[in-house]
């Protein structure tokens, strides 16, 4: 075979041009042009479809919602490697701190929102010092008695809760409409992602990493394991109280009783299925079990008749078929599949992100890279 | 004025004085060597010094600053580099992010603006990277530049920890076994790099060493380390001869020990399974057994399997001595000893198996005494006469610092 070329970054180029006949340069543009293709679909489904009417798009804010929640715990769980279960009281602190301090205090929109973000951060800042601790068992035993232990007094407190009634919490005039309400959301995710990915990039997150593995390595590194714990939790708390103020003003009212324990499953479930340590596993994840995800999909007439017609099912338990589901992906992850969504999905997102596609991934890809947290989660 | 001043230090875990007033000087561009019998507290003194632990007495200066209790991420940003005897590093990333990593606290940016994604920060990062890059080259692993770290074999890791060590930039290097898992010829390519680097960089070394040849080549001053306390220190020539030294090591009855087991190539091959065999189960009583200061029990069943195998006369001979006054007085089995193994090739053979089971066993301390006094029968070099090869030590080592990082 003749060589045509010798520089290394042509070598394989010139190769393939004479095996295949036609310059390889015209079949990496075929690929581009799908992939733009690819980028325009998607560019589409989110801009265009999702918030299509306005239920749709309060549904999709749904969706960004709990995708911000879900980078949010993929700090503390995949990063980190620590464990909360008492993500919801986060959440749900954040969005009864931007209601009472909006519509009580009346604070101004964007005001309220970093209230939120300072007092979600707050109380994950009191659970960080906790985990300096505590770890493993102990340390989900109490984030889940602190979810717990906030559902049923903070949540209860009269003053906040409009004795009992809920919070109101009114969107400023631009956002009234659902639409601008999902692209204001939209903008606070990519925001959120791009601040994600700056983290993973720079040294703080690379100090995670450490320490998520071995302190003790973390720390012959020069890592302050103490503060950068911290950091990851109240990165987190700030996040979860971001997301926790979007909720807040989604449905403009805010009770106890929307942040319970199960919300806090659902997004341990979310992060775990669609992937720890991957941005878009975990996103992919959140909107599968947000009112976006299963749900949506058994409001298609096919799809729900289909489900009813199974034995055992029936129109009347058609219900709980998303927890159903999730229970059901949950298991078949940890199992079989323990990169979730993000595992399956690599070789389109790497392909996506300009790689030429490969089934068989690369050496970033297969359980070793998530095998530090999904152990201890 | 040393670069690193231990005075009087000492630690207990409970019931158990792991450290008694050690005293361990470092002057400016020496590579000490700690040496000394498993459980003698080596790498407890390692984290005492790097400040894993807190001491219940004695200081620790760094070039005349009372550094005793400064946290351990502190004192890596002082200059302290370390590595760990089971491989500190972060399995999950490459070897080139674990580079990055170690670099972290001399980098300039601060977590906010990196967050925010400043350019000082996407600069930094750029010559974070080269400097990783640099130091792949010098050690050869350009190869394994984005390959997992959890994968490589443990040769490598040990080499790219000890890269790690020096991309946090240290003045001082403590290297907790760096030559473990290496074969012979692997590990005097090491004692040339660690010449090499302090040469380069003007380092200051303190290393736990096993493997001999490596700690006589490259050691300028050698501490040794028995139960805690210091039990002798001197160039490498000395210490090799030391009476007490030999007695340490050998367990008081070592000529008999010797002439009874061999290092086989599956003792080497074993090494690696032993290692983790121990890790798993048999930590404990090795360490239990060595801290109760069953100096004695030890070469008294040791002796057991020697009895079937055929001494050879010689060592019946020291046998008949007092045990420590055996070694003591008869330097003739520690240094060089080649005739004597020469002689009887079919003893170290049926003294294999031994070997092998110990590394199935998980209550090691008894037998592995046989297997660690072997190699200094049977090589041929006259280095190997003080300390244990490494396959024997490494997994004992394991035992005793294991449980020590695991108190903490």
């Amino acid at each position: 075979m003749p060589t045509t070329t010798t520089t290394d970054a042509g070598a394989d180029v010139g190769v393939r041009t004479h095996v295949s006949g036609r310059p390889h340069r015209v079949r990496s543009g075929v690929s581009w042009i799908l992939r733009l293709a690819m980028y325009a679909a998607l560019a589409w489904v989110v801009l265009k479809w999702m918030p299509g009417n306005p239920d749709r798009a309060g549904k999709a804010s749904d969706a960004v919602q709990f995708a911000l929640v879900g980078l949010s715990l993929n700090i503390i769980i995949g990063y980190t490697g620590q464990l909360s279960l008492g993500h919801q009281g986060f959440v749900g602190a954040g969005a009864f701190a931007a209601a009472y301090s909006a519509t009580v205090k009346g604070a101004p929109f964007a005001v309220s929102i970093l209230i939120a973000m300072a007092v979600s951060a707050l109380f994950a800042f009191m659970l960080g010092v906790v985990a300096l601790r505590i770890t493993g068992l102990y340390l989900a035993l109490i984030t889940l008695v602190f979810g717990l232990t906030l559902e049923v007094s903070l949540f209860e407190v009269e003053e906040f809760t409009n004795a009992g009634a809920g919070q109101p919490a009114h969107r400023p005039d631009f956002l009234i409409e659902n639409k601008p309400y999902f692209y204001f959301c939209l903008a606070m995710l990519v925001a959120v992602v791009y601040v994600d990915w700056q983290l993973t990039r720079t040294k703080a997150g690379r100090a995670l990493f450490a320490l998520r593995e071995n302190e003790r390595v973390a720390a012959a590194f020069g890592i302050n394991v103490t503060a950068f714990k911290l950091l990851a939790f109240v990165l987190s708390g700030a996040i979860a109280g971001l997301a926790g103020a979007l909720f807040a003003y989604r449905y403009e009212n805010v009770t106890g009783a929307d942040y319970d324990f199960f919300l806090a499953l659902t997004f341990v479930l979310m992060v775990v299925v669609g992937g720890l340590n991957s941005r878009v596993g975990v996103i992919l994840g959140a909107v599968l079990f947000s009112p976006f995800g299963l749900e949506q999909l058994l409001e298609i007439h096919s799809v729900r008749d289909f489900i009813a017609n199974i034995p055992g099912i029936g129109e009347g338990r058609i219900q709980f078929m998303p927890r159903m589901i999730g229970a059901f992906l949950l298991i078949q992850t940890v199992v079989l599949n323990p990169g979730g969504i993000a595992q399956q999905l690599r070789p389109v997102t790497r392909w996506l992100g300009g790689k030429p596609f490969s089934l068989h991934g690369d050496k970033d890809s297969g359980p070793g890279v998530v095998e530090g947290s999904s152990a201890r989660a | 004025m040393p670069v690193l001043e231990v005075r009087d230090l000492s630690i207990r875990f409970g019931g158990l004085q792991a450290l008694e007033g050690v005293n361990i000087d470092v002057n400016e561009w020496e590579i000490v060597g700690l040496i000394g019998p498993n459980g003698a507290g080596k790498t407890t003194a390692f984290n005492c010094i790097t400040g894993f632990y807190k001491p219940n007495t004695g200081t620790v200066r760094y070039r005349g600053a009372d550094v005793t209790r400064t946290p351990p991420h502190k004192k890596a940003a002082m200059g302290f580099g370390r590595t760990f005897q089971n491989v500190g590093m972060v399995k999950s990333t490459t070897a080139l992010e674990n580079l990055k990593t170690a670099q972290h606290a001399k980098v300039q940016y601060d977590v906010l603006s990196g967050l925010g994604g400043a350019p000082a920060s996407w600069r930094e990062e750029r010559e974070l990277e080269e400097k990783a890059d640099a130091i792949l080259d010098m050690l050869d692993l350009q190869s394994i530049r984005d390959t997992k770290v959890g994968g490589l074999s443990y040769g490598t890791l040990k080499l790219l920890e000890l890269g790690c060590a020096l991309a946090t930039d240290p003045e001082i290097l403590l290297l907790d076994e760096p030559s473990s898992g290496m074969g012979p010829d692997e590990s005097d390519e090491l004692g040339e790099r660690l010449l090499k680097l302090r040469k380069e960089f003007g380092l200051t070394m303190l290393l736990i060493e096993h493997h001999v040849p490596l700690v006589l080549r490259v050691c300028d001053h050698v501490y040794v380390l028995n139960f805690g306390r210091l039990l002798a220190e001197g160039g490498p020539s000395v210490i090799q001869t030391h009476p007490e030294v030999v007695a340490a090591y050998l367990g008081g009855e070592a000529p008999e020990a010797l002439a009874k087991t061999q290092e086989t190539n599956e003792d080497a091959a074993l090494d690696e399974g032993t290692h983790r065999a121990l890790k798993r189960g048999g930590r404990t009583p090795g360490r239990k057994a060595a801290a109760k200061g069953t100096a004695k029990a030890r070469p008294a069943k040791s002796a057991k399997p020697a009895k079937s195998a055929k001494l050879a006369e010689p060592a019946k001979a020291a046998k008949a001595a007092k045990p420590t006054k055996a070694a003591a007085a008869e330097p003739a089995p520690v240094v060089p000893a080649p005739r004597q193994a020469a002689r009887k090739p079919a003893a170290p053979r049926k003294a294999a198996p031994t070997g092998g089971e110990t590394v199935a066993t998980p209550k090691p301390a008894a037998k592995r005494a046989p297997r660690k006094t072997a190699g200094s029968t049977t090589s041929t070099t006259t280095t190997r006469t003080i300390t244990p090869p490494p396959p024997a030590a490494e997994p004992s080592v394991g035992d005793a610092t294991g449980t020590d990082e695991e108190r903490s």
